[in-house]
């Protein structure tokens, strides 16, 4: 490694690395690279349509009820009163057909239905994510006892079963904050309202543990960098090292997390509604349509049909675009 | 040879230390021990791996230190020490007069203007996030150094000072080759004009054409700018042209310390020569014929558990008895020059090591 050796080596080289790049546009950043991979997936711009299309069913349902002209009335003359059934799966006046006995209408239930679905799988997944990235970065950057506390809390909360916890906590929040009457009635709005916070509070309290574990690993790593051993030779406050320089290294991380915990929460939601812990009347859902239906499979299969597929297209098409966002933003794929 | 020591002496700032000598850097008996725990057994263990035992060395204003030894001696720990990055177990660093081994980070801030560190790794040491603009305008911004809209003016010049082009400022670290990024990492140490600079092996992780290239940067700026480095090395080739002072290390103390040409031309110390020994020669790779060469036997000792007395024993071939019981103080042997210490029972003039390094990189 002798240094004098062969000056002539160091002036090729030394053109060759001043020489202008091949790449004339410049000034992309990782995240841009990254979206610029994405737009090139096809996968991934076939589910984008496909998660558009659940994303207007779900913000026009009232324009779509009015277009397709029904309501959320009871339609008793729909039904055979002997089998309780319609005697039709679908037709003009009702595209998805009815329910049994009642007759309600199912194409506006799914219309509605796709609103909670969306706002649990959103909402959730953004608190889980704000709750997970704060307390990751906190255990990781500070260390010590604030560390400690968080990993005994983080491995307590993920050694719950969940789904146990999930069933137990519906009902003892209803019985809390519910107000029930003497007979055990609470009003049904309440309810449902009731039903909609805890359900969305139960999803993120057992999901953001896995967050903050893996952002604290990430944190880890990163806070040695040399990059950020350079921010602190600088005299750059704490505060600000873990703003300018941690925070932006993780949009990868959290990016990819939250396209994870979206499908995986609308199938949690269609999961609890089904076994009645999720949500109920007059709160719409898939999972709780799909309840309903099963019964009547063999009979009126659509009633189930639709709202399985729904779900099963949307949560699809979530976790592949995961997957490609995933893909795009690993450097070990990258170009 | 005698021409080879004019050229040598060309690049020396410093050739001797004298008494009017006032160091910027004072390093006194600098210890830092990691406690690790260890689980094995019934009981969890705690024990201290003793990566800084010791160490004392100065650095005068524009003159180079280099402070070379095999991976694991404590190379990298020392300068995140000198530079404040970790704290002390114990002893002193007086920068510019000041004790600064024991202050708080809000005592520190002036000392972070004087004093900046160049990493190993050009791919850790740059923030992927964010443009070279920003990665050089922080420093700035962070000692309000210059104005916010003349900002981009002075990262410009400093890129130019690297030898980039100023007009990639808006692009981002992935655009650059490993000898650019280590560039960028030179310009951002500069922004602050430091004026001491720890450089932490910021070649080896080049590709060696870029890596004389770095070298050359190097030397020009410390020359512009009168620079006092301390410039950690694996190896003593890198050192050899750019140092005015070579301290040799092995697992967390010095062993050796001197002028350039007491450690290159008078080598004492077993682990020096034996450094010495291991640098590539190109004359054998021409056809020469190939010189006595000492070979290092396995590998460092852990800094766990390090050998009793000298802790170069168990790869010394000249080990006695009184090495595994006394421990050599590092201190001027007969024969030495003043300020060329050496830690060893049995130090040994042995120069022709250090002529047929000469002889190679002529
Ligand atoms: N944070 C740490 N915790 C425990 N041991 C460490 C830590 N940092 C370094 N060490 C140990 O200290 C010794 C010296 O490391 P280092 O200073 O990186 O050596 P070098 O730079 O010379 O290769 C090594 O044995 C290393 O394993
Ligand atoms: S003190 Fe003994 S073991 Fe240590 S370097 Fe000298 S001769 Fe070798
Ligand atoms: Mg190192």
């Amino acid at each position: 490694m002798s240094l004098g050796a062969g000056t002539e080596a160091t002036m090729v080289a030394d053109a060759d690395e001043r020489a202008p790049g091949p790449a004339p546009r410049e000034g992309k950043s990782p995240t841009q690279i990254a979206l610029e991979r994405l737009r090139k997936d096809k996968v991934a711009i076939a589910c984008l349509f496909v998660i558009g299309f659940f994303v207007l069913v779900a913000i026009l349902a009232p324009v779509l009820v009015s277009i397709a002209g029904v309501d959320d009335q009871l339609h008793l003359d729909q039904v055979n009163p002997l089998t309780g059934l319609a005697s039709f799966q679908s037709n003009a006046d009702h595209p998805f057909g009815v329910k049994a006995r009642t007759g309600e209408d199912l194409f506006y239930q799914w219309a509605y239905g796709a609103r909670p679905s969306l706002v649990v799988g959103i909402a959730a997944s953004a608190l889980t994510m704000v709750v997970g990235v704060t307390m990751g970065l906190l255990a990781g950057f500070l260390g010590g006892v604030v560390d400690t506390v968080v990993s005994w809390i983080v491995d307590f909360l993920l050694s719950l079963p969940f789904l146990l916890m999930a069933i137990g906590i519906v009902p003892i929040a209803l019985q809390r904050f519910g107000n029930p009457d003497s007979s055990g009635f609470i009003e049904e709005g309440r309810e449902s309202t009731i039903r909609f916070i805890v359900l969305i509070c139960v999803l993120v309290l057992f999901t953001w543990p896995t967050v903050a574990r893996l952002i604290r690993g990430e944190v880890l790593s990163l806070r040695e960098r040399e990059f950020v051993q350079a921010a602190r030779s600088l005299g750059m406050p704490t505060k600000r090292v873990v703003m300018r320089e941690l925070l932006p290294n993780l949009t990868g991380p959290m990016i990819v997390n939250l396209t994870i915990l979206i499908p995986a929460f609308i199938a949690t939601e269609a999961g609890l509604s089904f076994l009645g812990v999720g949500l109920k009347d007059p709160t719409y859902s898939w999972g709780q349509t799909i309840s309903q239906g099963v019964t009547f499979f063999d009979s009126y299969p659509i009633w189930m049909w639709i709202p399985t597929i729904s779900v099963s297209l949307l949560v699809l098409a979530l976790s592949l675009f995961g997957d490609a966002v995933s893909d795009a933003f690993n450097p070990q794929t990258r170009r | 040879m005698s021409t080879a020591s004019t050229e040598t002496s060309e690049t020396v700032v410093h050739p001797r230390r004298d008494n009017t000598r006032e160091p910027l850097l004072e390093v006194t008996d600098l210890v830092k021990h990691y406690p690790v725990k260890e689980y094995t057994g019934l009981f969890p263990t705690t024990n201290q791996v003793r990566a800084v035992d010791g160490v004392s060395f100065d650095v005068a204003p524009g003159e180079t230190l280099g402070l070379v030894g095999e991976s694991g001696c404590g190379k990298t720990t020392t300068g995140r020490l000198v530079t404040r990055l970790i704290d002390p177990t114990s002893g002193s660093i007086k920068f510019d007069g000041k004790e600064i081994g024991q202050a708080k980070e809000r005592q520190l801030r002036s000392m972070r203007r004087d004093m900046q560190l160049i990493f190993q790794d050009p791919y850790q040491s740059l923030n992927p996030r964010q443009t070279v603009n920003t990665i050089i305008g922080t420093p700035l911004e962070v000692h309000n150094l210059v104005p916010k809209n003349k900002r981009k003016d002075r990262v410009q010049e400093l890129l130019e000072l690297v030898g980039l082009n100023p007009e990639h400022v808006n692009r981002y670290p992935n655009e650059f080759s490993g000898g650019q990024r280590q560039r960028i990492g030179i310009a951002r140490a500069l922004a602050v004009e430091p004026r001491l600079i720890v450089a932490d092996e910021p070649v080896s992780a080049l590709d060696v054409s870029i890596q004389a290239q770095v070298m050359n940067l190097l030397e020009k700026l410390r020359k512009e700018l009168n620079l006092a480095f301390v410039f950690v090395a694996h190896d003593l080739g890198v050192v050899r042209h750019f140092c005015d002072r070579v301290a040799v290390m092995y697992l967390g103390k010095i062993v050796e310390i001197g002028d350039r040409s007491d450690i290159y031309e008078a080598p004492q110390h077993p682990y020096t020569q034996a450094l010495l020994s291991a640098a590539p020669d190109l004359n054998v790779v021409r056809g020469a014929e190939r010189k006595e060469r000492i070979r290092l036997e396995g590998d460092v000792p852990s800094p766990i558990n390090p050998p009793s007395g000298c802790r170069f024993r168990t790869r010394c071939w000249k080990a006695q008895d009184v090495c595994a019981q006394e421990e050599p103080l590092l201190e001027i042997k007969s024969g030495a020059r003043q300020g060329h210490q050496i830690a060893c029972h049995f130090p040994e003039i042995k120069d022709d090591l250090a002529t047929s390094l000469e002889n190679t990189s002529a």
